[in-house]
């Protein structure tokens, strides 16, 4: 289990008869270079006044971070605020409910056996092939029938259920939870929840805490749905309240030193979510396939 | 038996779970559906959707002023997103009351039953505004679908230092603007006269009207759609040729490579709206005060006739249930002098009705140079003359953009896309069931 | 019925073989929001794919459009419209290029990372990580001012002319996708007892030895998988293409199958024609799932 943690070092190895020297290090170095360009040239892009971003070279900090930042707090008197809460409750709230449903899920088709279990499962799984364009409208005109278009909740639930952290919780609950436990509790005379609560649960938490950075970045990044539910802009998330900016209306300019500040502040939070939770996942898809 | 089990057991869960769901629907009341069905009691309450800037606080003074009727603002993504947004919420059944309608796109809702007819409560409003842009809003009928709010007849923006640069005069025609582009190509190939945007179908059909287009009209109970007219062709032809020659750019408008090309002085003019000063300040603040405006160039020279590009309405929804007061909103705010003069300050708007426009008198900063530019501004749009749009707008609009990206991309025949624009239309009015008229 | 009852006796006998009705309570909550959210709407898709409106006359006033029974015309339409099956096509050439650039780089910085005395590891790990955290539409923002010839530090090269546009949409892709998939593939490789590797080298293996025939194919499994999500990612692919599209005239409106359904949903406000491709695009996804199915089934769930 430890050696499957990422911060953590295999035990010492020996020197290598024929090292590769520095070559794996460049390889990654040069990596590294790739994905951050763009990002560094957010940062760069977001020290630009409006001016500088489409007159000066490219790499070459701006004078305008502030006045940006001023700028972008003050639209709409700090709509952007609302939004960045918004995104939070959205993609927090429904990581934590597609959390519980997943792993819940995940577990009962992996320690269970009973009649329909494919069935269940490949209808579950088999909602990755419907692309959310497909579902969305929908979506949208069903929940106006429930008059529930344009609420929170429009937004929150159809994003609960997601095959993928189904898929990865019966792979987990399949490797991180043996059956002779469950037997044995179940020789105790637990119920099947208590033994599903006090057993598996805490087996499962690295599996848990991956399904919930998988589902809280997927609904964070979300646009298409929020953009067709939310009709009332004060409930926005980020995607949808940045992309107002952008496609200004006919006549008017896009705001884009607001939208390059908005990026990029947006990539903080996801950031610093990731570098603080990068411990306790696994990405392991496959689970025990090489252990067992 | 195994397959009848499972299929029982699958029955036993859906069915369990539609019940559970459908009472958790209406165990916790949407904040929506419960403000619309405790409508009466209290003052009314309306949204609108709109992409003007500053809209809120223009909207806040009429909160002030009518306890009665408050108006919340949400603003929207501007555009064809906004029209679908808004098209999909009628159809759905809970449409904001108020929108925010382009001309162009009001046949459209109309057609899609999704505004209502105000023709009673814009009795007075009426007085206020040209014939023209009153059309653009009657779409020919009896009714009236929306309140005018602000129009873009076209002109031309052009960089008055490069033009003496370059040695070029303002041209009159638009022969003379060809060989204005010529001449600058040649002086410098990295510097582009003006630039034709494949991304742009409201700017191109502007130039069009200004040539006399009529792509739609209603004869009887008839649409008549000629989208590929003589002028429509002409105007195609002629940058097709000046595109092919490399002397006039195809990249598009609106993009970060735009507004770099402005900055830089690569672009000389703009062939835009009277909202242009707006877009210019803000995309290329530094040539403040070395833009000039000027009529568009002529297709005979003598003649005075310019085109609409953008403009928008303010309409109400068919299934608001409160009409009366969403109309009363919308002609304040399009006719009421002080919700003109915020229009015009807060929104950057042009107005459309009389009473704006005679309120536009300090020139914009940008234009500083230019004191007399709202007086240029109120000529030209004399002259400029729109034409009445079909119910599928989007789709001519979409065959516009595909058709014109692949050829200013292949530098072929600007004609043929126009041919494709009319054969899209045509097909899709077809399909739908419209009476065509040969 | 029958099932239900034995279950509720044998629930408490403690053999996972047979408990009853928990599963399917266990289940509920998935499967009710399975049935409002995926199946309600995919059967309000076929419903809207099978009508379309009616207009007469000038198509203007009450009551002049109304929504009729279109039997299967809207699918002899999708089936029939040659732009559905180019896009198709361009997917095609697109996904290959973006699947192996993708997982390719994937398991080469994977192993790099796995290899003894590498300096830097925890930096470039997550740095090559991180693009997952940007969201499509902010990737597409970002790489579109850096194609863009006159803005762009890469030099004045047309990126997004007719020529290099799909590798440039490519390389979006690659971009954000690369580091999810290393990980993946990483941490698979720690999970490996360093012991396997030990014998080999005793027996004088080298290193890239070590790689070619001993971690690659114990990666074998977990690449299968990533293909096959990364392969209906990239069906789907819609946000690139359409986030670029105003940037440059060489994406028409109808790039991807997927653009297709949006244009004709919500450009062009024909939501029949869009619910018919949308059902058409789900069809040929469900052959792929057949594939699909089987491989998680073999490799991951071989017993049941």
């Amino acid at each position: 289990m430890a050696a499957a943690l990422p911060g953590s070092r295999g035990p010492a190895r020996p020197s290598p008869r024929r090292p590769l020297g520095l070559a794996p290090t460049g390889v990654l170095v040069l990596g590294a270079i790739y994905t951050l360009f763009p990002v560094s040239w957010v940062v760069v892009a977001s020290t630009k006044s409006e001016g500088e971003l489409f007159s000066t070279s490219t790499f070459a900090p701006g004078t305008g971070l502030l006045s940006n930042l001023a700028d972008l707090f003050a639209y709409r008197d700090g709509v952007f605020w609302l939004w960045l809460l918004n995104t939070l409750l959205y993609a927090g709230g429904g990581a934590v409910l597609s959390t519980a449903v997943s792993t819940i899920s995940g577990y009962t088709l992996a320690k269970y056996s009973f009649p329909g279990r494919g069935l269940i499962f490949n209808l579950l799984i088999g909602g990755i092939l419907v692309p959310s364009v497909v579902l969305a409208i929908p979506q949208y005109l069903l929940f106006s029938k429930a008059g529930l278009a344009g609420t929170y909740w429009s937004v929150l639930l159809p994003q609960i259920l997601h095959p993928y952290s189904i898929y990865l919780a019966r792979i987990y609950s399949q490797a991180a939870v043996p059956g002779s436990l469950l037997e044995a509790g179940r020789l105790d005379g637990a119920g099947e929840w208590r033994l599903f609560q006090r057993v598996a649960l805490p087996l499962l938490t690295p599996g848990m805490v991956t399904i919930f950075l998988f589902q809280f970045v997927a609904i964070w990044n979300n646009f298409l749905l929020p953009f067709i539910m939310l009709g009332d802009d004060q409930r926005f998330p980020l995607t949808v309240g940045l992309y107002t900016l952008l496609a200004a209306g006919a006549g008017q300019p896009s705001l884009y030193n607001l939208i390059i500040t908005g990026t990029m502040l947006s990539l903080i939070p996801l950031i610093a979510l990731f570098l603080t939770m990068q411990r306790y996942w696994r990405t392991d898809l496959s689970g025990g396939a090489v252990k067992s | 038996m195994r397959v009848n089990r499972l299929a029982l057991a699958a029955v036993a869960i859906l069915t369990a779970a539609l019940s559970t769901a459908c009472s958790g629907g209406s165990d916790e009341p949407s904040g929506e559906a419960a403000s619309q069905s405790a409508a009466p009691a209290g003052p009314v309450k309306l949204t609108y959707w709109t992409w003007v800037p500053n809209m809120d606080k223009i909207v806040a003074v009429w909160n002030q002023a009518h306890p009665d009727i408050q108006v919340t603002v949400s603003k929207q993504a501007g555009g064809d997103d906004a029209a679908a947004k808004f098209l999909t919420a009628a159809k759905a059944g809970n449409p904001p009351d108020l929108v925010q309608a382009e001309y162009q796109m009001l046949p459209s809702f109309v057609a899609a039953d999704a505004v209502a007819d105000l023709k009673a409560e814009t009795a007075q409003a009426k007085a206020e505004f040209g014939e023209g842009v009153w059309g653009l809003v009657t779409l020919g009928t009896d009714a009236v679908y929306a309140v005018p709010q602000d129009s873009g007849p076209m002109m031309l923006y052009y960089r008055k230092d490069l033009f003496e640069k370059y040695g070029i005069e303002v041209p009159k025609t638009w022969d003379e603007y060809a060989e204005a582009a010529r001449t600058v190509h040649k002086k410098d190939p990295k510097v582009f006269l003006g630039t034709f945007s494949s991304k742009d179908p409201g700017w191109f059909a502007g130039l069009s009207q200004q040539a006399g287009a009529q792509w739609w009209s209603i004869s009887g109970d008839a649409w008549r759609v000629a989208v590929n007219d003589e002028a429509t062709t002409k105007v195609a032809s002629y940058w097709g040729g000046l595109v092919k020659e490399g002397v006039i750019d195809g990249m598009p408008y609106f993009t970060p490579e735009w507004n770099k090309a402005l900055n830089d002085g690569k672009l000389l003019t703009w062939p835009s709206a009277v909202w242009g000063p707006g877009v210019l300040s803000s995309n290329a603040p530094k040539a403040a005060g070395k833009w000039a405006v000027a009529p568009l160039p002529q297709w005979n020279a003598g003649e005075n006739h310019s085109g609409f590009w953008g403009g928008s309405s303010t309409a109400v929804a068919a299934k608001s249930p409160n009409k009366a007061a969403a109309a009363t909103f919308a002609t304040w705010l399009n006719t009421d002098p002080q919700a003109l003069g915020l229009l015009i300050k807060e929104g950057a708007v042009y107005p459309a009705s009389a009473k704006g426009a005679a309120l536009m008198t300090e020139a914009p900063d940008y234009f500083s140079n230019q004191p007399d530019f709202w007086k240029q501004a109120a000529d030209i749009g004399a002259t400029a003359r729109g034409f009445t749009f079909g119910p599928n707008v989007n789709v001519t609009y979409n065959a516009y953009r595909d058709a014109f990206d692949k050829a200013v991309a292949d530098k072929s025949d600007f004609a043929a896309a126009v041919q494709g624009m009319q054969d899209a239309t045509v097909a899709d009015m077809r399909k739908s069931g419209f009476t065509l008229a040969q | 019925m029958r099932s239900t009852k034995t279950g509720a006796r044998a629930g408490r006998a403690g053999h996972a073989g047979r408990a009853g009705a928990v599963p399917y309570l266990f289940l509920a909550p998935a499967m009710a929001l399975f049935t409002l959210f995926m199946a309600l709407p995919i059967g309000y898709t076929i419903y809207l794919s099978l009508r379309r409106t009616r207009v007469s006359g000038l198509g203007l006033g009450k009551g002049a459009r109304t929504e009729v029974f279109a039997g299967l015309a809207n699918y002899a339409a999708a089936v029939g419209d040659g732009e559905l099956w180019a896009g198709w096509l361009r997917v095609l050439g697109y996904g290959a290029l973006v699947l192996a650039l993708m997982l390719g780089l994937a398991l080469v910085f994977a192993l790099m990372l796995d290899t003894a005395h590498v300096r830097l590891a925890r930096l470039t790990r997550i740095s090559i990580f991180l693009p997952y955290a940007v969201p499509g539409v902010a990737a597409t923002l970002m790489w579109g001012f850096l194609y863009l010839p006159s803005l762009s530090p890469l030099g004045e090269h047309s990126f997004l002319s007719a020529d290099l546009v799909t590798f440039s949409m490519a390389n979006v892709a690659v971009w954000g996708g690369t580091g999810f998939n290393m990980l993946v593939l990483y941490t698979n490789l720690r999970a490996v007892p360093r012991e396997y590797y030990e014998a080999a080298r005793i027996d004088g293996a080298s290193e890239l030895g070590i790689a070619l025939r001993i971690k690659i194919p114990i990666l074998v499994p977990s690449i299968t998988l990533t293909t096959v999500f990364s392969v209906i990612a990239t069906v789907q692919v819609f946000t690139e293409p359409t986030t670029l599209r105003p940037l440059t005239n060489t994406i028409s409106s109808t790039w991807s199958p997927l653009m297709k359904v949006y244009r004709d949903a919500f450009v062009t406000g024909d939501l029949y024609s869009a619910a018919a491709t949308s059902i058409v695009i789900a069809g040929i996804s469900l052959v792929l799932s057949f594939g699909f199915l089987r491989v998680v089934k073999n490799h991951a769930f071989g017993e049941s």
